[in-house]
């Protein structure tokens, strides 16, 4: 049973044509998928019509079975900037999507709590946003998406402008996140090391259109040995190798 | 130090004033002598007889401003959230802003009468553009990815006006509060000159009528220095709300 399918879900503006040419993809419940490619190819935009917050022009989204009409409470989201508010302590920063729809309870403070712990943050709880490092935002926005646990997560190259070692301790915190509820989320990267290392699947995408679709049998929990294995480094040149078949217009429908 | 050197630079000012004024056998109506007008004051404060003054000023100029930026912010906040009021309206206030309030002064008088009425809608009138324009920058300029996050989470247009625009739009809207709270003293002084029968302006219009430019001295002196408290108080005021999270 697919927790998310897209079913020839395509996006035109007035103005500039196509931007997504219906595509089809299913994200099985549980399952960790990776979205690819250069900027501008409309991965941001796929991920945004599977959040809610754009509606296709033609096709549909669906979240158990149930077509997407708008921004969900099942659906967490991580956008490119941290996007904190300055004048909000780290505590309550978290706790922004519980104190939108009710007080907070003693309970929410204590997971808000746990959460900050398991990203490495306890103590940090009456900082203010300015008062953290680059990485330590990222980790309260990873935690903030998680704090109502929603089944799917979505993330928009939340990593991006992160130095490489403190990337890859936070998409080891994302991994760790993810596992405790098998939670299912959909990644957005140009970084193709970080979606190998993430993703049970990874799709390619390329001026609209879903190119090729790469699965990842790495087993789980992956560590530090994996990201150094030649394994690894194989499945990271071949999915180049599909970006570059991609580039030329080549469909290389395998694996899907 | 530099404290230090600023109030010698004062006292020399003061002191070479006082020297030219003496040995040039300047007349008293044209440039007073300082010592004269700290007499004055002296004896204008001790006296009593500028404290009623003082105290309709500073009554009229918080009335006015109170009422200018609340109506300005409010305002501004309608035109933020609502485009269609904005283009609407905008064009009419843009218009009248560029009317010279004080001009407007002699009709307030027949409108309102001499007194306090009159100076207070000038004050109000001056100081509701500065928080309109403010209040409609400081929340349009929110970060389009934290309107996309409170999307995101369902927010409510209430919640997010409240809990996003007005708080990430606080620094720019108080900024315009500092402005407006100079120009509201100008305003109050200004409106007093035309149609006030008591205050600071109006007694500049009384000592002026009879020749005492020393007082008018005193008076500038008044003024300033309650200018000076009521924008370190709005200074003060901004620096207590933007106090920890804005501060890099």
């Amino acid at each position: 049973m697919s927790f998310v399918s897209i079913e020839q879900a395509g996006y035109g503006v007035p103005s500039g044509g196509t931007i997504l040419d219906r595509i089809d993809w299913t994200i099985g419940e549980g399952e960790f998928h990776a979205l690819v490619g250069r900027s501008g190819c409309g991965k941001t935009t796929l991920l945004k019509l599977v959040a809610g917050l754009l509606a296709p022009s033609t096709g549909a989204v669906r979240i158990q079975g149930e077509p997407v009409r708008g921004p969900g409470a099942q659906v967490g989201f991580v956008f490119q900037a941290p996007t904190l508010l300055d004048w909000r302590t780290v505590l309550d920063n978290l706790l922004l999507p519980v104190s939108l729809k009710r007080r907070p309870q003693p309970a929410d403070r204590r997971k808000a709590e746990e959460l900050l712990d398991l990203v490495g943050l306890s103590g940090l709880e009456g900082r203010y946003p300015s008062q953290l490092s680059g990485g330590q935002q990222s980790r309260v926005a990873l935690a903030r998406a998680l704090v109502t646990e929603p089944p799917l997560l979505l993330l928009d190259e939340p990593f991006a402008a992160l130095d490489a070692i403190t990337r890859e301790e936070l998409q080891d915190d994302l991994l760790k996140l993810c596992a405790r509820h098998r939670t299912t989320v959909l990644f957005v990267t140009h970084d193709i090391a970080e979606a190998v290392y993430l993703a049970d699947r990874v799709a390619v995408m390329e001026g609209g259109h879903l190119r090729h679709a790469l699965p990842v049998p790495l087993a789980r929990p992956r560590g530090r040995d994996v990201r150094y294995s030649p394994r690894f480094n194989a499945l990271c040149l071949e999915l180049r190798h599909a970006m570059d078949g991609a580039d030329s217009g080549v469909a290389l429908e395998r694996a899907s | 130090m530099v404290r230090l050197a600023s109030a010698l630079l004062l006292v020399l000012l003061l002191a070479g004033w006082e020297v030219y004024c003496r040995v040039a056998g300047v007349s008293a109506l044209v440039v007073p002598l300082p010592s004269a007008v700290l007499r004055t004051l002296w004896d204008g404060l001790a006296g009593g007889y500028l404290l009623p003054h003082l105290w309709v000023t500073t009554a009229e100029m918080a009335m006015g401003l109170a009422a200018g930026c609340t109506v300005g912010f409010l305002a501004g906040v309608l035109l933020a959230e609502v485009p269609v009021l904005r283009r609407l309206f905008y064009p009419y206030i843009l218009a009248s802003q560029v009317v010279p309030k004080l001009a407007l002064g002699p009709l307030f008088i027949v409108w309102f009468g001499f007194g306090t009425t009159s100076t207070v809608v000038i004050t109000a009138l001056i100081c509701f553009f500065p928080l309109l324009e403010n209040t409609m920058t400081g929340l349009q300029q929110v970060d389009p990815n934290k309107r996309e996050l409170f999307r995101m989470l369902r927010a409510t247009r209430l919640q997010t006006l409240l809990r996003l625009k007005i708080p990430s739009g606080l620094p720019v809207i108080l900024a315009g509060l500092r402005v407006a709270v100079v120009l509201a003293l100008v305003g109050a002084v200004v409106g007093e000159f035309i149609g006030g029968r008591q205050g600071l302006g109006a007694s500049i219009i009384a000592a002026q009528g009879m020749m005492d430019s020393t007082m008018m001295f005193a008076l500038f002196i008044v003024i300033t220095v309650l200018g000076m408290i009521v924008y370190q108080a709005a200074a003060g005021l901004e620096r207590w709300l933007l106090r920890r999270p804005w501060k890099g």
